[in-house]
């Protein structure tokens, strides 16, 4: 029973994580928080699930529910939602940061933004719940009492590949290490002569890729319907304040720690109150260390 | 406009009362006031305006067919807006300036509830509700917060949830997990099944409350399948259920699926995959067939031009007959009289009074040869239970193939028998 709910929990925390490394890097580059990040993801699942429906469902590779077709759907949704991301910054955001708008009017505009964004995904695709394969996976025991469904393995795979990824983008590549210099210090980097806009944008298409991979692998293991993101809303938000705002690393442990707590959680208390766990951490957090847990010393 | 109604208000009231002043001088209580608080505007105007109409027929069967005590009955009928505030004023002026004898009301629980204990209790008059199906209800006449002045028409909670329990114990499940939504709703079917499963020898080894739209049901599921049931009753809507069923599945929790009557859908069998359930059953409520609802169906064909088949219009009709019934039966017009005689139409082995003018032309001939009577009306035979439900036949469906079949139907007889040994 504690075995399985600590494995479930890691899957969880995986796609929480994903999620919450989109709001953190958003925190670091464009300092606020976007409320419309959980919407990114709702809107990435469904361009998934319309490139997975020109592709039909292919064969399946192996044991998983779904073929070669999914990972390039997850890719192509990457894409999309990137450019969505990148077309709601010049739309709204951009005019913001221009006119030198306080930091509270952004998170309010990012607020109203995913409200929009929410009715387009049910304006495009309508309010059904759906799966990318009709199909259901059997879970296998790995071992006594803890059963895994190959999709789920697969998932967390790919989600540590990913963040792997993005942390040696950041880490080695030119762009990625502007991208940590402007968050360091835009002015400084200014000076550097790095264009400001331009990382700006390079932020928004990845934490728009990040957000479709967490609403693909959300809506592989569990349902995809336009309330998706926004029930993932609060665990993602407190992932990322937990871990500390804008360290990469801590968005990841938040993930985790997040899925854990809420999975543990119904060992010991009614599962009637599960939807409260994430709250309650985010006001422990809030009140023993503000900062959050890999925050740098002293904050900003 | 809104002068205009006020002045054919005021108009109306002092008609009214110089129409009543006289009457008063003929007989002691000559016309008998029927009161009726129904949502006529607002969301719930659609629904409301037809079971107007349908209680607007009972009185004219009513006075068709003679009247009561040698009266002539009147009706009075008001607008609760779907607002609790508005129908309680309401039900207040019919039973404080009209005096009426009993009530009939309303759609929506939440307007009911107030009115029956801001008005009805305390002013002790009978409340005969169409349509309002919390469990409340039900808990508070047991309680004795109600004073026995309650009473419904249509089949409750209950009803689903002693069938259901009867049918698994019939499939042979002994420990049964449940998973349910976090509602009234929900707890309410979880008690009864509780109750009525451990009476039938099954045992319930673990209830599970979930709230609706949360990311992953995974935790829920798990806390219902660390038990190892024999089957697992789900209580859900179609797009949470699918995901907890699906969950269910996938983590090998057995396919002995028993399912609410929301998920009778084919978007929920759709989204599971019909190829899992098809050792699932479900039920739900069914509807009747018999002489008496013909009668009530043509008869309300006639008189409206539009079929009586939409929310509340049979069971609104027997409210009203119910009503009337009572207050036959009854020595005098205080509410205490016709509460207490709104189960003395019930009598097993009455002679059956059907619906339409000449049945109660016959029923009140019957009443003053002090015959028993059994009421059989628009929904079939009216029996309240002691707390002023009345119980339904129910159907059992599953999946076969890909689409939804009726298993069986639970006559009224057996759901009547069923309560007695459960209850």
């Amino acid at each position: 029973m504690i075995g399985q709910a600590i494995a479930d929990g890691v899957l969880t925390g995986a796609i929480i994580a994903l999620g919450a490394l989109g709001v953190s890097l958003c925190l670091q580059i464009l300092r606020f928080a976007n409320f419309a990040q959980a919407e990114l993801l709702t809107f990435g699942a469904y361009a998934a699930l319309t490139f997975t429906g020109f592709a039909t469902a292919g064969v399946s590779i192996g044991p998983l529910s779904f073929g070669w077709q999914l990972l390039v759907a997850v890719a192509l949704a990457g894409i999309a939602t990137g450019a969505v991301a990148v077309a709601v910054d010049r739309l709204v955001f951009a005019h913001l940061r221009r006119r030198q708008a306080h930091d509270l009017t952004m998170v309010f505009a990012s607020f109203g933004l995913a409200l929009i964004l929410r009715n387009l995904v049910l304006l495009l695709w309508g309010p059904d719940a759906h799966y990318y394969s009709q199909e259901l996976q059997i879970a296998i025991e790995v071992l006594p009492g803890v059963r895994l469904m190959p999709d789920q393995v697969f998932v967390l795979g790919l989600a540590l590949v990913l963040v792997l990824t993005l942390h040696v983008f950041l880490r080695f590549s030119r762009l990625g290490r502007a991208m940590r210099a402007m968050a360091e210090s835009p002015a400084l980097a200014r000076i550097c002569g790095i264009g400001t806009e331009a990382m700006v944008r390079w932020a928004w298409v990845a934490s728009g890729a990040l957000a479709a991979a967490a609403g693909v692998f959300a809506g592989l293991t569990v349902q995809i319907r336009p309330e998706m993101g926004a029930n993932l809303l609060l665990p993602i938000l407190t992932a990322a304040i937990l871990g500390g705002t804008g360290s990469l690393f801590g968005a990841v442990v938040g993930g985790l720690v997040v899925g854990l707590a809420e999975n543990l959680s119904a060992l010991v208390i009614p599962t009637s109150y599960i939807s409260t766990v994430p709250f309650i951490l985010l006001l422990l957090v809030l009140w023993v260390r503000p900062q959050g847990l890999f925050a740098p010393a002293g904050g900003r | 406009m809104k002068r205009m109604i006020w002045t054919s208000l005021g108009t109306l009231l002092a008609l009214s009362c110089w129409g009543a002043a006289p009457a008063i001088a003929q007989t002691a209580s000559c016309p008998i006031k029927i009161g009726a608080i129904l949502p006529l505007t607002g969301s719930m105007g659609p629904v409301g305006k037809h079971i107007a109409e349908s209680a607007q027929l009972a009185i004219d069967t009513i006075n068709q067919g003679g009247g009561i005590k040698g009266c002539q009955v009147q009706f009075i009928l008001r607008d609760d807006q779907g607002q609790p505030t508005v129908g309680v004023d309401a039900a207040k002026y019919l039973v404080e300036v009209e005096r009426v004898a009993a009530l009939s009301g309303s759609v929506s629980s939440g307007v009911t509830l107030p009115i029956l204990t801001a008005v009805a209790v305390p002013s002790g008059v009978p409340l005969v509700s169409c349509c309002s199906t919390a469990a409340t209800f039900t808990t508070m006449a047991a309680e004795g917060r109600t004073n026995g002045f309650f009473f419904r028409t249509l089949p409750t909670l209950k009803t689903q949830a002693y069938a259901t329990a009867k049918v698994t114990a019939e499939r042979g499940y002994k420990r049964i997990a449940i998973i349910y939504l976090n509602t009234d709703f929900g707890t309410g079917m979880v008690k009864d099944f509780t109750k009525a499963t451990e009476k039938l020898g099954g045992k319930v080894v673990k209830a599970v409350a979930y709230n609706e739209n949360q990311p992953s049901y995974r935790a829920e599921v798990n806390a219902a399948m660390a038990e190892k049931p024999d089957a697992l009753f789900l209580v859900a809507f179609p797009q949470d259920g699918a995901t907890m069923t699906r969950e269910w599945i996938s983590l090998g929790g057995t396919q002995n699926l028993v399912l609410n009557n929301a998920l009778r859908s084919l978007d929920y069998i759709k989204l599971v995959g019909a190829k899992y359930l098809q050792s699932a059953f479900g039920m739900d409520n069914a509807s009747v067939a018999g002489p008496t609802v013909d009668a009530f169906k043509v008869a309300f064909q006639k008189a409206y031009n539009t079929s009586p088949d939409g929310p509340g219009i049979y069971n609104q009709y027997d409210a009203i007959m119910a009503i009337g019934l009572a207050i036959a039966l009854a020595p005098d017009l205080s509410g205490k009289s016709i509460r207490d005689a709104m189960r003395k139409f019930q009598t097993e082995g009455g002679t059956i009074v059907g619906t339409g003018p000449d049945a109660f032309r016959e029923a009140i001939a019957l009443i003053k040869a002090g015959k028993p009577i059994r009421y059989v009306g628009a929904t079939g035979p009216l029996t309240f239970d002691a707390n002023g439900d009345v119980s339904g036949p129910a159907l059992i469906w599953t999946v076969k193939g890909e689409a939804l079949a009726i298993d069986r139907q639970i006559s009224l007889d057996d759901m009547a028998a069923l309560f007695k040994s459960i209850d």
